[in-house]
């Protein structure tokens, strides 16, 4: 039996309404318990502000594309590197950064849940693998169905039980979280060059729209009865103009969960561009915040977009065409067989270009003008708007209005005509950002239940104590603070275990993987689909018996298994 | 006698994963559906019953803790030490390897270094457009092999792939499908080529870059003859390539391994991005050992870099060329040398070869090779794929599991290096 | 002030040194303790070198080092080098001069890869031969030289001057295969013979007074010019991208 007490911090815990309390946690066994004995060892958090562990609730940290992304990039590698001390291995990279790089420095930001947005099931014991090496956090992995064939056959046959039977399989195979569609159609399309222009788009041979996959889906996975939404990245990334498909993507949202959204629609900022084309590009941040307000069934994520040189990955590899062609630097792209696609590409994002500016406004923007912290949370969509370290900058920036000014006077002069950033004068409060960096991702997610995001009893003790004293720090000015403080926790504990204490880290060994199992009837269990497995031996280039991953992949895990609704 | 279904093949790069083992007696008799490489891996040679250990020049037996203790005082005393292989063997047991050489400071390197690490270099400037090896199959209607002649090397990758191999979007995939072949000499996989291109040697690059200059519309410039190459040929492989539905370009050593090296790669992807401008069209390097791949996917979760990592100055530093194993071993660079699951005896260059004969070297291998030769311990250890399981990457990328047939009293790499690496961390608590 | 540095008698000569600390600028003002790195192995930098110092000095400018005896196998010597003077009076290691953005550095004998790797500014002469990639890039980056000069008397490996991006690079002797491979901006300029130049490149200017052996069939040929005292043929390229570098070159021969 471990016991840990954490004295006297400033607690803020939106889920259990506790706004900001000075109060006792006590920890046993890795849960959060009533009370401790006296032999507990003592945490003091006097003047210090005390929050549930951090959530990422999209990221790309681990798996085949990102390990692409390491593997194209020695010069990003040479710009991180630290040695191996004390418990901490050597780790490399800046914007994609090796596992262990990852991990602490994730840690030391007080974060110890990570969702990996986008992983190819036919891959996926690849990101299980790299699971494993990211010792300081729970993990889990969105699976990819944007083009997944047996899918869209469902679909277009608009056999939907069937297609919660499709999904069950290829989640419980891959041992994934959540279904993931990325530029759903649009990466099938790309398997012969091709896109999707908008969501009535019917695809070659399979003769579905962008529309049916995605409402279909969203009704099978309710069907499922998920923890998670259909995890959407809404096609069109990255064009002038996209706000109207973005629009017209939400506006065919079914609202068919009481307990939670219906669609996290992510990254939205790359998806609220106006213009016809990058001369007239503009912000629709209000249109989109103006819709997301409109619907509880919606929530989103920022992918805010932060100046300096990142990487970027995705699933959706037409979109990297594209972005190579403006950029002419080195391009990866990697198609996977039935399923989906990716693409990468570096990327530097400059103050003074009038494009990147207007980017890295709108996220701003949607933060602001998104009137629930509930439905609009803190993410870069790592490291495609920036690497996760830049967390702290972006909620300064939200915190802050002077700051936000400050930064605004060295960007292109131009970008004021485009965008609303400077007449937007709301400062997110400790609760709402505390909200958007976890207690709204643990909902979103579906993990309260499961003792993500929050302090009440019987949670997990995944807690993050940030050496900022809120009694004597007025966020709106002292934004410096702000970023420091959140930078470098005194303490993260990660199932009642301190992880990190003022950034170095420790061994700890606990990280566990989430995945779901949904169960179905016999009639839609794959397994035994004649159909299904005649596709799998004609059509897949690996054995259907060597398909799943096995239990060995994921060592620690935490299986949330449902019953379908069929 | 018992039947295994879909076993993972351990010799090259395609990971065939649908071998069907019979067994008899705890051996193997029979592997069906295997090339004939494969089966003489599956059906095995004489293995090495215990460690041995050269003293005085004569081998004797060993036990394993003793070879385990040896190895690890050897590695712990070197100032340079080199960890070299890692191919033949399964993740995790690589794993294990860059604890182990980030612990004490040495150089670690596969055998990427002496195969597709110009790739590497490559993909590293321009990037990879690629794809898995069933998105191939299922779409490729353009199939072009470059200085790779998998008849020999990779037996089984044009059935399952590529030329012969059934595809969705073809209804008679070897009629619908051209096939190009580009090498210096006229090999066994040139005889189904539709279009053998025959390339003097060395011209390999300047035969890509005439084929790009045409595709974007400058063939005005090209002369008669690039390298052996006739105009009116390049000009008809480029119309080939810019009307094909789905274009898809293997290559192998005869590119990577030649004058010119990993430029002639880099080019190589840079043809295959300006057709994507026109068309689809992917490129894959034709990956020899069957876990090569896996290793630089380890190495780069781990390390941060592919192959040729060295870490004696705490922080991981790559530079091929410098800290690449061939180059070291050349250069007599290092004090001492650890071979895991190769055998750069057979591969490496003479005077590699002689320093490791001057300096401490233990393998760790199932079988004895050219490289026990120059050895002072061999540590013997079962077979992934046989009687050892493990995660392996296919050269596109994907991952499987290798499942062990049989059960056996020698342990796997991962046994060993573990057993290793946590004697060293004792010593370093010490 | 001069810094003499006499490299002493080690055991295994050919493990490498690493000596970044060895430039200029770590010699101004009091006397520090330095570390070299054998392998994997933190030394005293008094443990390789017998230092002597002659006088003192409060400005980068002021310092001259001198490297005496086998310094073949020291690496990094002269990395990040913003002023002063270095002497090498035999060969050297890799990555000499690596980010060097002033001063000078002078070689003797010869150098081996990576001479000027990343040079931004300052002028290396070597008086021997140098190895391959002089004044090139690192892995996956896509510029190397910026900026700076570098003077070879001898000749020279393969890739010198890769990615090229400003800068000047003179070859008196022969270069290898592709020297001026992607090639962005700067000058280069071999006085001996070499194959395949520049190819894929896409900006700036090489001229070659020998011959071009393997002239890569992607450039175009506009003719001849005057340059100096020497008429060359003047060729646009690489067409296999935008173009936009230009060769001179005394004669060429194509592999047909």
């Amino acid at each position: 039996m471990s016991e840990l007490l954490i004295k006297n911090g400033y607690v803020i815990d939106p889920l259990n309404d506790i706004h900001g309390e000075i109060m006792d946690i006590a920890v046993r066994d890795g849960r959060i318990v009533e009370s401790v004995g006296n032999a507990a060892d003592i945490i003091d958090a006097h003047g210090m502000l005390t929050l549930p562990g951090g959530i990422d609730s999209h990221t790309h940290i681990c798996g085949t594309k990102v390990n692409f992304g390491r593997y194209m990039s020695p010069e990003d590698m040479r710009a991180g590197r630290t040695t191996r001390k004390g418990d901490m291995h050597a780790t490399s990279g800046f914007s994609v950064p090796t596992t262990y790089g990852n991990s602490y420095r994730y840690s030391r930001m007080g974060y110890t849940t990570l969702l990996e947005g986008a992983m190819a099931p036919m891959e996926a014991r690849h990101t299980h693998e790299e699971f494993q090496y990211t010792p300081l956090q729970d993990c889990m992995a969105n699976t990819l169905f944007d083009g997944n064939w047996q899918a869209l056959e469902a679909i277009g046959n608009g056999d939907i039980k069937r297609l919660a039977g499709v999904l069950a399989w290829y989640l419980t195979a891959s041992k994934g979280f959540a279904v993931k569609l990325t530029n759903p159609g649009g990466t099938e399309a790309w398997g012969f060059g091709n896109d999707v222009s908008c969501i009535n788009d019917k695809i070659e041979h399979f003769n579905v729209s962008p529309r049916e996959i995605i409402t279909g889906m969203i009704e099978a996975n309710e069907m499922l009865n998920l923890p998670h939404s259909v995890h959407l990245h809404c096609n069109n990334l990255g064009k002038p103009g996209n706000y109207l498909c973005t629009l017209d993507t939400y506006n065919s949202i079914p609202d068919l969960n009481e307990k939670r959204q219906s669609l996290y629609s992510t990254h939205v900022q790359f998806h609220s561009y106006g213009g016809t084309s990058w001369h007239d590009f503009c912000s629709k941040a209000e249109d989109i915040a103006r819709s997301v307000n409109n619907k509880p069934q919606i929530v989103i994520d920022s992918g805010q977009v932060m100046f300096g040189k990142t990487t970027t990955m995705t699933a959706d590899g037409p979109m990297e065409f594209n972005l190579y062609r403006l950029y002419h630097n080195k391009w990866s792209n990697h198609d996977v067989e039935l399923e989906t696609g990716s693409g990468i590409i570096p990327v530097l994002y400059r103050r003074k270009n009038l494009v990147n500016a207007v980017m890295w406004a709108i996220g701003l923007e949607l933060a602001l003008l998104v009137d629930s912290p509930w439905q609009c949370i803190l993410a870069t969509d790592n490291p495609n708007g920036a690497p996760f370290v830049k967390y702290p900058e972006v909620m300064a920036l939200l915190m802050s209005k002077k700051y936000r000014d400050a930064e605004f006077a060295t960007v292109d002069p131009a970008t004021e005509s485009r965008v609303s950033l400077p007449a937007l004068d709301r400062e997110l409060d400790w609760e709402e950002i505390a909200i958007a960096t976890r207690a709204a991702q643990a909902k979103a997610l579906g993990l309260v239940d499961y003792g993500k995001g929050h302090l009440g009893i019987g949670a997990d003790a995944d807690i993050a104590i940030y050496p900022i004293d809120v009694s004597s720090t007025d966020p709106t000015t002292d934004y410096e603070t702000i970023i420091n403080g959140f930078s470098t926790t005194d303490y993260t504990i990660k199932l009642g275990h301190v992880v990190s204490r003022k950034g170095t880290c420790s061994i700890d060994n606990s990280n566990r993987t989430f995945w779901v199992r949904p169960r179905v009837p016999d009639n839609y269990d794959m397994n035994h689909d004649p159909a299904f497995i005649d596709c799998f031996n004609k059509y897949y280039s690996m054995r259907m018996a060597n398909y799943p991953v096995q239990e060995e992949y994921a060592v620690r895990n935490i299986c949330i298994e449902t019953e379908a609704t069929l | 006698m018992r039947i295994i279904e879909d076993m993972v093949c351990p010799f090259c790069g395609c990971l065939c994963d649908d071998v069907i083992l019979t067994i008899e007696n705890d051996m193997i008799i029979a592997a069906d559906n295997c090339c004939t490489v494969g089966n003489a891996k599956f059906l095995g040679k004489k293995r090495l019953k215990s460690p041995i250990i050269k003293k005085d020049g004569v081998w004797e037996q060993t036990g394993y803790d003793e070879a385990i203790q040896y190895t690890v005082d050897t590695l712990l005393d070197a100032d340079r030490p080199l960890m070299f292989g890692w191919s033949g063997t399964h993740g995790e047991a690589q794993c294990i390897g860059i604890h182990m050489n980030e612990l004490i400071g040495g150089v670690i390197d596969s055998t990427t270094s002496v195969c597709h690490g110009p790739s590497i270099l490559a993909i590293q400037e321009v990037g990879h457009p690629g794809c898995t090896l069933g998105q191939v199959k299922n779409r490729a209607d353009l199939i072009i092999y470059w200085g790779c002649n998998p008849v020999e090397g990779h037996p089984r990758h044009m059935s399952r792939y590529t030329v012969y191999a059934d595809g969705y979007f073809l209804q008679n995939s070897f009629k619908e499908r051209k096939v190009i072949v580009v090498d210096v000499r006229e090999t066994e996989t040139a005889g189904i080529a539709d279009e053998f291109v025959r390339v003097k040697p060395g011209g390999d690059f300047a035969v890509i870059s005439a084929l790009r200059a045409i595709i974007r519309g400058k063939g005005d410039i090209i002369p008669e003859s690039v390298a052996g190459v006739s105009r009116e040929q390049l000009v008809r492989v480029a119309e080939l390539c810019k009307t094909c539905k789905f274009g898809a370009l293997f290559f192998g050593l005869g590119l990577t391994m030649v004058k010119g090296k990993y430029k002639n790669i880099s080019n190589a992807i840079e043809l295959v991005d300006e057709l994507n401008r026109h068309t689809k069209f992917t490129l894959t390097p034709m990956r020899g050992h069957w876990n090569v791949y896996g290793s630089n996917e380890v190495f780069t979760w781990m390390t941060g870099y592919p192959y040729a990592v060295d870490f004696c100055r705490g922080v991981a530093f790559y530079n091929p060329g410098e800290t690449s194993a061939i180059d070291i071993l050349a250069r007599k660079e290092c004090d001492a040398c650890l071979v895991v699951a190769s055998d750069p005896g057979a591969h490496f260059p003479r005077a590699c070869v002689e320093h490791m004969k001057d300096i401490p070297t233990i393998v760790i291998d199932p079988f004895q090779t050219l490289t026990t030769t120059v050895a002072d311990l061999q540590i013997p250890v079962a077979v992934t794929g046989i009687d050892a399981e493990g995660t392996a990457y296919r050269m596109d990328g994907i991952p499987l599991k290798v499942k062990k047939a049989l059960d056996s009293n020698y342990p796997s790499d991962t046994e060993i290096l573990s057993k290793m690496y946590e004697k060293m961390l004792e010593v370093q608590w010490q | 002030m001069k810094v003499i540095m006499e490299v002493r008698e080690r055991h295994r000569p050919n493990l490498p040194i690493e000596a970044e600390c060895i430039v200029p600028k770590n010699f101004v003002g009091p006397e520090r303790t330095f570390y070299v790195w054998k392998g994997n192995k933190k030394l005293d930098i008094r443990d390789v070198f017998h230092i002597r110092r002659d006088g003192h000095a409060n400005s980068v400018d002021k310092v001259e080092i001198i490297i005496r005896g086998d310094s073949s196998h020291i690496k990094r010597i002269g990395e990040y080098m913003d002023g002063g003077r270095i002497t090498i009076e035999g060969d050297i290691g890799m990555h000499c001069g690596n980010f060097m953005s002033d001063g000078v550095i002078e070689i003797m004998g010869s150098a081996d890869s990576w001479l000027g790797r990343e040079m931004n500014g300052g002028k290396i002469i070597c008086h021997g031969d140098a190895a391959d990639y002089v004044g090139s890039g690192y892995r996956g980056e896509k510029r190397g030289m910026k900026g700076g000069t570098i003077e070879i008397m001898g000749d020279v490996g393969d890739f010198a001057g890769e990615t090229l991006a400003g800068g000047e690079i003179v070859i008196h002797g022969d270069a290898g295969d592709m020297p001026g491979v992607d090639m962005k901006d700067g000058i280069l300029v071999i006085r001996g013979d070499c194959s395949r130049a520049c190819g894929n490149m896409t900006g700036g200017t090489c001229t070659v007074l020998g011959t071009v052996h393997d002239m890569l069939p992607t450039f175009r040929n506009e003719g001849t010019e005057q340059r100096g005292e020497h008429v060359l043929t003047k060729f646009s390229g690489d067409h296999i991208s935008r173009g936009l570098g230009t060769l001179y070159i005394n004669n060429f021969k194509y592999m047909d």
